[in-house]
């Protein structure tokens, strides 16, 4: 209303300027007014369908009976852990060691190998300049890899430029790396490997009983980020000879802002502690353990194990049904990663001939995430996916679907069903995919810049 | 330590007294309900007190070959103050310490309880310490500024394949001193 009033005063006051002019000022107003509509849009209204949730290896939903036993802590039994001399100090340590026996049985591990901390990224930082730092008068050299998640490799980037040397394994086209390329990086110099366990971008599942073998056999520390594995995999830090291991709350149903590491106490690990104070879990990350976090983490580590194996099955079937319902309809879909050895929760598909971006919107009503950066500031694409080999073009129409605990039958269906429609619909538009309809050899093609 | 072996002449001593007439009621084990039924003579219970104060001698056992094995271990205190010091076969470092005054924390007098003990040992001698226990390791975690070379001062027993050990003191133990204060030994 307001808007009207201004804009009809503003084209009243430009009655004295030309006419081209008024019509300039007039479309200005009427951005400012279209603008104000799409801001609107963004965000849900009162009333409205919340959209699908298909996007699990961003974060989950916490399952409610996790909440059921976090909520006694918040409001009842709020003594701080570390206070040894009242009964509010008693009950807490009591459930912030039971929720560390939940974990540790989760990962195969001893109880007193856990230290919680504010989650994943913590967790890495802590393990890779921990590690690096307590070592590096004799050893200087890390190995990771291309695929890793951003906080592995920004902390390998930082330490590059304290002087130590890294090492960031190519992968190959399916997302596996090359356990004799490792081999033959591995050298007496090298204090830590650090592989993630099931890559969050396109699922592949590395060979981690391997590479730990391997590394023991050299005497090399082996840390694994197994944030999107945990919970989901079977996992076992003993038969894997795993030496660190970062674990996060959220991806496991669990609360947000939490998350553990596991270090070996046989052989021990050492390492530097990032936090430093009064030498809370095990001097390693001093601070107070957030008891309703870290007793939400343990029950939905406990949920995750007894489920594991029904979960992995309906994740699999669902996801099955998914992918084939796609490739079946539409053509020109190709899967990035090994198709067996992954994770089944997280697909990621890349539809030729079609904008990423655009097929989002499209599906608007379905909660998704692209594979490629959209998220970062740059339009370049995700690093994952140029790693495995991706062409540009379809790094950037990649999609990435997650699956999980609470996906049912009929939301795959509705994703699978709008997203055909969406994508026939949108490459009817496009003008590559008629000109490949046409038989043309688009790599053939030299593009001019205008 | 003095009480320990009070009791354990005193058993002694009852022993021999039990061969000449052998009637529980005048033995102390039976009167505090300790007896543990030997009847075949007498066995003394062996309850030895498992610290690693016992494994080192006391101040009166002194035999002429431990005198002439002596180990020269030097202590580099916190301002870089090197201070050469003899140490018997047997001994450990923290004694050591506390005998020629360097400064060493000991809280818990070596029973294993925290790392204020903590010292940086010489790499060449790092290698010739066996390898530390579980316990040990554990209560090393906790001390702050580790390295690769640290251990339990009180963990280093003297040998004299460690002659000429390098302990360096670390500038902090886990008691927030930072006026400087030095408790003094126990």
């Amino acid at each position: 209303m307001m808007n009207r009033i201004i804009s009809s005063k503003l084209v009243d006051s430009m009655c004295v300027i030309s006419s081209r002019r008024l019509s300039f000022a007039q479309s200005a107003v009427n951005t400012v007014q279209k603008q104000k509509e799409l801001i609107k849009s963004r965000e849900l209204e009162k009333d409205e369908l919340r959209p699908l949730y298909m996007d699990f290896q961003a974060t989950t939903p916490m399952d409610p009976r996790v909440l059921d036993a976090m909520l006694p802590y918040q409001v009842n039994y709020y003594g701080n852990p570390h206070s040894r001399t009242h009964a509010y100090g008693w009950e807490s340590e009591t459930a912030m060691e039971k929720a560390r026996k939940q974990v540790a049985d989760l990962i195969g591990a001893d109880p007193r190998e856990i230290v919680f901390t504010s989650g994943a990224t913590e967790s890495n930082n802590m393990s890779i300049k921990g590690v690096a730092r307590f070592y590096k008068a004799k050893k200087n050299h890390i190995i990771t890899t291309q695929t890793e998640h951003k906080c592995v490799l920004d902390s390998c980037r930082i330490l590059e430029a304290e002087g130590f040397e890294v090492t960031y394994l190519p992968v190959k086209n399916n997302g596996l790396i090359d356990l004799k390329q490792l081999q033959e990086r591995i050298s007496p110099h090298t204090s830590l490997v650090s592989i993630m366990t099931v890559n969050n971008e396109i699922g592949v599942k590395q060979p981690i009983e391997e590479i730990g073998h391997l590394c023991r056999s050299k005497n090399v520390f082996f840390h694994t980020d197994a944030a999107q594995a945990v919970g989901k995999i079977p996992i076992n830090v003993n038969d894997w000879k795993v030496d660190l291991m970062s674990i996060s709350g959220h991806k496991i149903y669990g609360p947000k802002g939490v998350g553990a590491l596991y270090v070996r106490r046989r052989p021990r690990v050492r390492i530097e502690p990032l936090q430093n104070g009064g030498g809370q879990e095990r001097g390693l990350r001093s601070g107070t353990v957030p008891t309703p976090l870290v007793v939400g983490f343990g029950a939905a580590c406990e949920i995750a194990q007894q489920e594991l194996e029904y979960d992995h099955k309906r994740v699999t079937v669902l996801a099955n049904r998914l992918v084939q319902k796609i490739m079946s309809e539409i053509p020109d879909v190709v899967m990035n990663g090994d198709p067996e050895q992954r994770y089944p929760g997280c697909i990621n598909l890349s539809f030729a001939y079609v904008e990423g971006e655009s097929l989002l919107m499209a599906l608007k009503d379905v909660a998704l995430s692209s594979g490629s950066a959209c998220t970062s500031a740059s339009l370049e694409p995700s690093y994952v996916l140029r790693a495995i080999g991706a062409d540009e073009d379809l790094a950037h129409s990649s999609i990435r679907f997650g699956i999980g605990r609470f996906t049912t039958e009929e939301e795959v269906d509705y994703t699978v069903e709008k997203c055909i429609q969406q994508v026939k619909r949108l490459r009817e538009m496009s003008p590559l995919w008629e000109m490949v309809q046409e038989g043309i050899d688009l790599k053939s093609i030299k593009w001019t810049q205008h | 330590m003095a009480a320990s072996a009070a009791v354990r002449s005193a058993v002694g001593l009852t022993q021999r007294f039990v061969r000449v007439s052998p009637d529980c009621s005048i033995c102390p084990l039976y009167r505090l309900n300790a007896c543990t039924g030997a009847t075949d003579g007498f066995t003394a219970p062996n309850r030895r007190l498992r610290t690693s104060i016992g494994v080192c001698q006391t101040e009166d056992s002194s035999s002429p070959e431990e005198h002439e094995r002596v180990v020269n271990v030097v202590f580099i205190d916190r301002s870089g103050q090197r201070t050469r010091v003899q140490a018997r076969v047997g001994e450990n470092a923290l004694q050591l310490a506390h005998r020629h005054g360097v400064d060493l924390e000991g809280a818990c007098e070596a029973s294993l309880a925290c790392s204020t003990c903590h010292v940086y040992v010489s790499s060449e001698h790092y290698e010739k310490l066996p390898e530390p226990e579980e316990r040990e390791d554990d209560m090393l975690d906790m001390a702050p500024m580790l390295q690769e070379n640290s251990r339990l001062g009180c963990q280093i027993i003297l040998t004299p394949e460690l002659d000429g050990m390098e302990l360096t003191l670390p500038k902090v133990t886990r008691n927030f001193y930072v006026d400087g204060h030095v408790p003094k030994p126990h």
